[in-house]
């Protein structure tokens, strides 16, 4: 073979090569934090930057410094005016009238009015768009949305199937967007092309490196410090904290407890623990799709109640999560939760009581019965170990548990909403603080998720939906609370806590992190 | 040449669409897809739209079908996460690790053949020992441990090197750009050295062995000695003689070693932060995104095959003896 | 044309080595020792792969505790710390759900060792059987088999890896499974090629005159003579799949938690390196790298000893 043929060769492959990359505009470095620019890591990179299919915490993080919201749900849980200044909801309860500041406008200049406000719902719920973000996949179902209406030129009303006490703080999630600019793209470039109505305007997202947005000055319902922000994707735990630690990043989400004195003591950054919303369980599967002792025994109230004292949650808390914490005694997080109900003890004598007097004594090889929990790895703080030690406890009452710990996305998901996630199940459920409703929402009917487990008190259910005639507050406290008793003494979940957040923070900046997981930094500033 | 060229060609068309059968097979018969797409909270009516909306609920057959026939027009289908064309998602990040395993290549191939050569020639001395040890050592460690400890030492604790990231090189030649190019060369170095030790060490040390150990071999051949004999000097005799024969195996192992360094490349992209290939595959995997899955699959063996014909063209240039066709 | 394209076609195999018939059992044991004796490095291999299987096979036994027993209360103690009453309880320490790394080592050798070796035996006989057919039989047989090969060395070992595991779940079978098929290319080439070596031996035709079947040929005449390179790419492919297995795990897609592996405690310790935890890395470390070490000392040794053919490949 000649020598030129084998250059050709050599050189058609190459050429195919590099045919095959694209000629876009050129990449730059990641920038770095300076005055006023703001580094923030995060584990993964962007889904989607088009609303109503931004369904993951890291893609809302991003989405909500670039899109504003009719009202918003503040630091503190108070829900604010936002882009409306003022609502009404109607004597049925089943339509809600926004009414929107004045001079109001999008990205690209757009007046942003009753019409775009109209148009942001209409195509989040259009099935033609396919969207399965959390606006049309979460709040619509949880609202009952019907339709969308102009009023006026700055009066847009929300239509509901019927009177939801927790729409407002429901509808504060929907980040809104202009019709004109939408209209004009096709649902692949709303993907990565961004034209928001927020503090922040897009400017370039290198994939799987960082985004880059810049504070628009024209915005004026918030007056953010930093006039970038950079979103960093790094994937490895520990490479978030050495990037923390050396001063590249100013803040990184979920530091590993075991890496909280590294952090502290680098005179550098800190830990920033918050109590964090999200209400880790165990739950119960009351379903006929596995037909073991187990299966059977979970089914009877006191052995349920029976198997609260087995699991030591303060010490969980202490030693894996790096944090004290007080037990959950519900679903609702605080102040919204039942005052006077206290947590379930660590008192495994108490359990192996109760659970010998519910027929189900120790047999010859020390075992009661077998039970086999599932669960995801790596979605929740420290899940691994918790899990683990949750089997552990549960052994050592004699009821000896298979801990099966899987993908969570790929694996563990589709198993728990077809109800086959073995007859124990370990889950976190996103919460709130600023309504009871909100989180008792996970048990809005027997029969669809989140009662992954599809328990059916009708104790419970049956109050729930007397919940939608009750307007005056007084009277659906009483009610919750009522509720909250049931949940207590008849559990559907081994109850854990409220999953604690640990933010490392750099020194430099001067900055709260939010109890509900949303990192939003309007609110930051150099010390 | 031709014929042999053309066979071939039929051969890797072959191998494609095995390949493709088997991913897609594979990511099909474990179960319905269908409920990785959908919000966590979704409900049954939700969940059906989406299954049929996707596709899912036709045949696998006809799946396949269609899915063939996008191929054969160069169509791979769009990301069901992010719904960009599969193809761009894999030539945006493309260019990263290009530049990755690029470097590490070029590292593993210029360091282990003069540390092989050195090893050889000074069998049975404290060199050779030395070196044989290292080369041992880098073998037996897991690369994402290398890689972690050379970032919290070399990047963290001694501040030598940047600790993650990644500063383009290729796209700003591939845009025309040549300045910024040229000017992000030495900081791109910086941030390229430690993820592509990372993925060189272990072909660094193995092909540092077999050159040492295939050069042992042809110095102790007849026409080595003969060459030897005829005075020429040490030099010319383990350059000119020795050293062209004893390349013939490393260079069979190089066409195996991109299957290789893909494996370090996922496990690397996810220590330093590389916005690259690897961790595309990796996510792309982890969300069964098939039209994403599917593209990586056929671009990398599409990339196999024509390496491996490349190699067997240097193969031939190499040892005389082989002919092809 | 293809066969010349790969280095799995030697050269014509000395023939001292091959004819294994004619040398007696005890002569060969005796130059097995000879050589090993000779050099000291594969000694010391030896002693360290067989204290490594002698923890696996023992491990129950020697273990000082349970290897899954969580006790938080004792979580991270360091190595050999005594407690008041002046004992070692935990001698390497524990780890970050108070479980004693020594006897997390000891079950781990158990379970990495077992998932080398069955992996390797899996890959080895599956191609070993394919390469033997197709070697011996040649023709359409050898071009779907080789074909076959193409299709999975076109397949990166990383992505069949992943996609099996991600798509089939995550757990030690599956593990196996695909580390297992992974590696018969290899074997299937190398079988391949020497039984077309073998083939057309003087013995083989003689058994066949005398009307042997193909499988008595094939696997009492042929498959002895092709042993010895294939045990060689076995004992390297052994320490590469303890590799493999701890990258693996590192990614997520390792055995499940539960179960206490080399590369699952090294990948463990992740998190704790920033806090200077070191016994959880270096221990698992230590030996998964003693092991691997020993495997390819051992390796290099039969290779030089039993078919140094194959220097510079493998």
């Amino acid at each position: 073979m000649s020598r030129l043929r084998y250059a050709a060769t050599l050189l058609i492959l190459v050429a195919l090569i590099v045919g095959a990359l694209p000629s876009s505009p050129a990449k730059a470095q990641a920038p770095g934090p300076d005055e006023k620019t703001l580094v923030i890591a995060q584990s993964q990179d962007v889904q989607s930057l088009d609303p109503p299919q931004v369904g993951s915490r890291t893609d809302d993080n991003i989405v909500s410094h670039m899109f504003a919201t009719l009202y918003e749900i503040d630091d503190f849980g108070n829900i604010v005016p936002f882009l409306a200044k003022d609502y009404r909801i109607s004597e049925d309860g089943t339509e809600v009238t926004f009414v929107l500041n004045e001079g109001l406008t999008c990205h690209d200049g757009e007046p942003l009015t009753a019409e775009d406000v109209v148009y942001t719902f209409k195509r989040a719920a259009d099935p033609a768009n396919g969207f399965t973000g959390n606006t049309p996949g979460f709040v619509f179902a949880s609202v009952a949305y019907k339709d969308a209406r102009v009023d006026s030129e700055l009066e847009a009303t929300i239509v509901l199937e019927r009177y939801q006490s927790i729409a407002l703080g429901l509808l504060s999630e929907v980040h809104i967007h202009c019709k004109d600019s939408y209209e004009k793209m096709s649902l692949e470039e709303a993907q990565s092309n961004p034209i928001g109505s927020g503090p922040y305007k897009f400017v370039e997202w290198v994939k799987d490196d960082y985004l880059l947005m810049e504070k628009w000055d024209e915005f004026t319902l918030r007056d953010p410090y930093f006039d970038r922000i950079v979103w960093r994707v790094i994937p490895e735990a520990s490479t978030r904290t050495a990037e923390l630690i050396a001063g590249n990043v100013d803040v990184i989400t979920n530091v590993p407890p075991d890496q909280h004195a590294a952090v502290n003591a680098s005179g550098n950054a800190s830990v920033v623990p918050v109590e964090g919303l999200r209400r880790i369980y165990v739950g119960f599967n009351f379903t006929d799709n596995f037909q073991s002792e187990c299966a059977d025994a979970i089914k009877k109230t006191e052995v349920r109640v029976a198997l609260q004292y087995a699991v030591d949650v303060p010490t969980i808390c202490e030693a894996l999560l790096g944090v004290p914490c007080e037990r959950a005694t519900g679903l609702v997080n605080k102040p919204n939760d039942h005052p006077d109900l206290e947590p379930y003890p660590y008192d495994p004598a108490k359990a192996e009581e109760l659970l010998d007097a519910a027929g189900y004594p120790r047999k010859g090889d020390g075992v009661r019965f077998e039970c086999t929990l599932m669960a995801g790895r790596n979605r929740y703080l420290n899940d691994v170990n918790v899990v683990q030690t949750i089997c552990q406890y549960l052994d050592d009452i004699g009821v000896k548990t298979n801990c099966q710990l899987m993908d969570f996305r790929a694996e563990f998901i589709p198993l728990l909403v077809n109800q086959q996630a073995g007859e124990l199940f370990f889950v976190g459920s996103g919460g709130g603080n600023w309504n009871a409703l909100y989180e008792m929402a996970d048990f809005a009917s027997e029969n669809s998720n989140p009662n992954y487990g599809r328990w059916s008190n009708p104790e419970w259910f049956n109050r729930w939906r007397s919940l939608s005639n009750i307007r005056d507050p007084q009277e659906e406290r009483k009610v919750v609370l009522e509720m909250l008793e049931v949940f207590y003494n008849d559990p559907p979940w081994i109850l854990l806590y409220m999953q604690p957040d640990f933010y490392g923070v750099s020194n430099r900046l001067d900055w709260q992190p939010r109890r509900d997981e949303r990192v939003i930094t309007f609110n930051a500033k150099l010390k | 040449m031709g014929r042999y060229l053309a066979r071939r060609l039929l051969q890797s068309i072959l191998v494609i669409f095995g390949v493709t059968l088997f991913s897609f097979l594979s990511l099909h018969l474990a179960g319905d897809p269908t409920l990785l797409y959908v919000n966590e909270r979704a409900t049954d009516a939700q969940i059906a739209e989406t299954r049929h909306r996707l596709g899912f609920d036709r045949p696998l057959y006809e799946q396949y079908l269609a899915f063939m026939g996008r191929l054969v027009r160069g169509d791979f289908g769009k990301s069901l996460v992010t719904k960009t064309p599969a193809m761009e998602l894999i030539t945006t990040r493309l260019p990263a690790t290009i530049e990755l395993t690029v470097f590490a290549m070029l590292l593993a191939i210029t360091l282990s053949i003069p540390i092989g050569l050195l090893a050889a020639t000074k069998r049975g001395t404290p060199y050779d020992g030395g070196i044989m040890l290292f080369a041992i050592f880098g073998q037996s460690m897991p690369s994402f441990w290398l890689g972690l400890m050379l970032m919290l030492y070399v990047g963290l604790h001694w501040k030598i090197l940047p600790i993650s990231g990644h500063v383009p090189l290729l796209d700003p030649l591939l845009a025309g750009d040549f300045k910024t190019a040229i000017g992000n060369i030495p900081r791109a170095l910086q941030h390229l050295i430690m993820p592509g030790v990372t993925i060189a060490m272990f072909s660094l040390s193995r092909n540092a062995r077999l050159i040492r150990s295939s050069m042992l071999e042809v110095l102790a051949l007849d026409y080595v000695r003969t060459a030897r004999a005829k005075g020429l000097r040490e030099r010319t005799v383990i350059i000119r003689h020795a050293f062209r024969n004893a390349l013939i195996p490393f260079v069979t192992i190089l066409g195996l070693e991109f299957g290789f360094l893909l494996s370090g490349v996922v496990v690397v992209e996810t220590v330093f932060s590389w916005p690259g290939v690897g961790r595309l595959v990796f996510n792309s995997i982890n969300q069964r995104d098939i039209p994403v899955v599917q593209a990586t699959v056929v671009f990398f063996s599409l990339l196999f095959v024509g390496l491996n014909l490349l190699v067997d063209l240097i193969y031939a240039r190499l040892d005389p003896r082989i002919r092809l066709g | 044309m293809a066969e010349k394209t790969s280095l799995a076609v030697p050269a014509a195999p000395p023939e001292v080595i091959r004819l294994q018939e004619d040398v007696p059992e005890a002569s060969f044991w005796r130059r097995a020792r000879h050589s090993l004796l000779r050099t000291r490095w594969p000694i010391l291999a030896l002693l360290i792969l067989s204290l490594v299987v002698f923890l696996a096979i023992f491990g129950p036994q020697i273990a000082p505790k349970d290897p899954n027993r969580i006790t938080l209360a004792a979580r991270l103690k360091p190595p050999f710390e005594r407690n008041a009453q002046g004992e070692m309880v935990y001698i390497l320490g524990t780890d970050s759900l108070g479980r004693d790394v020594l006897s997390r080592l000891i079950y781990g050798a158990r379970i990495s060792l077992s998932v080398g070796i069955v992996a390797v035996g899996i890959g080895g006989t599956l191609g070993t059987l394919l390469g033997l057919t197709a070697g011996y039989f040649g023709g359409r047989v050898d071009d779907v088999i080789m074909r076959l090969a193409d299709i999975q060395l076109a397949f990166p070992f990383i992505l069949l890896a992943i996609m099996v595991l991600v798509v089939l779940g995550a757990g030690v079978l599956n593990l196996v499974l695909v580390l297992g098929i992974g590696q018969w290319v290899t074997y299937a080439r190398i079988a391949r090629g020497e039984t077309m070596a073998q083939r057309e031996k003087e013995y083989i035709e003689a058994a066949r005159s005398i009307g042997a079947s193909h499988a008595r040929i094939m696997f009492r005449g042929i498959l002895p003579n092709i042993l010895a390179p294939l045990i060689v790419i076995a004992s390297f492919n052994v320490a590469s799949v303890i590799l493999a297995e701890a990258s693996l795990s590192f990614l997520g897609l390792g055995v499940p938690p539960t179960v206490p592996t080399w590369g699952g405690m090294l990948a463990e310790s992740r998190d704790q390196l920033l806090a200077n935890r070191w016994w959880l890395a270096v221990f698992p470390g230590l030996a998964i790298m003693l092991t691997v070490l020993s495997l390819n000392i051992l390796g290099d040794w039969l290779r030089d000893f039993l078919d140094p053919r194959l220097r510079g490949t493998v």
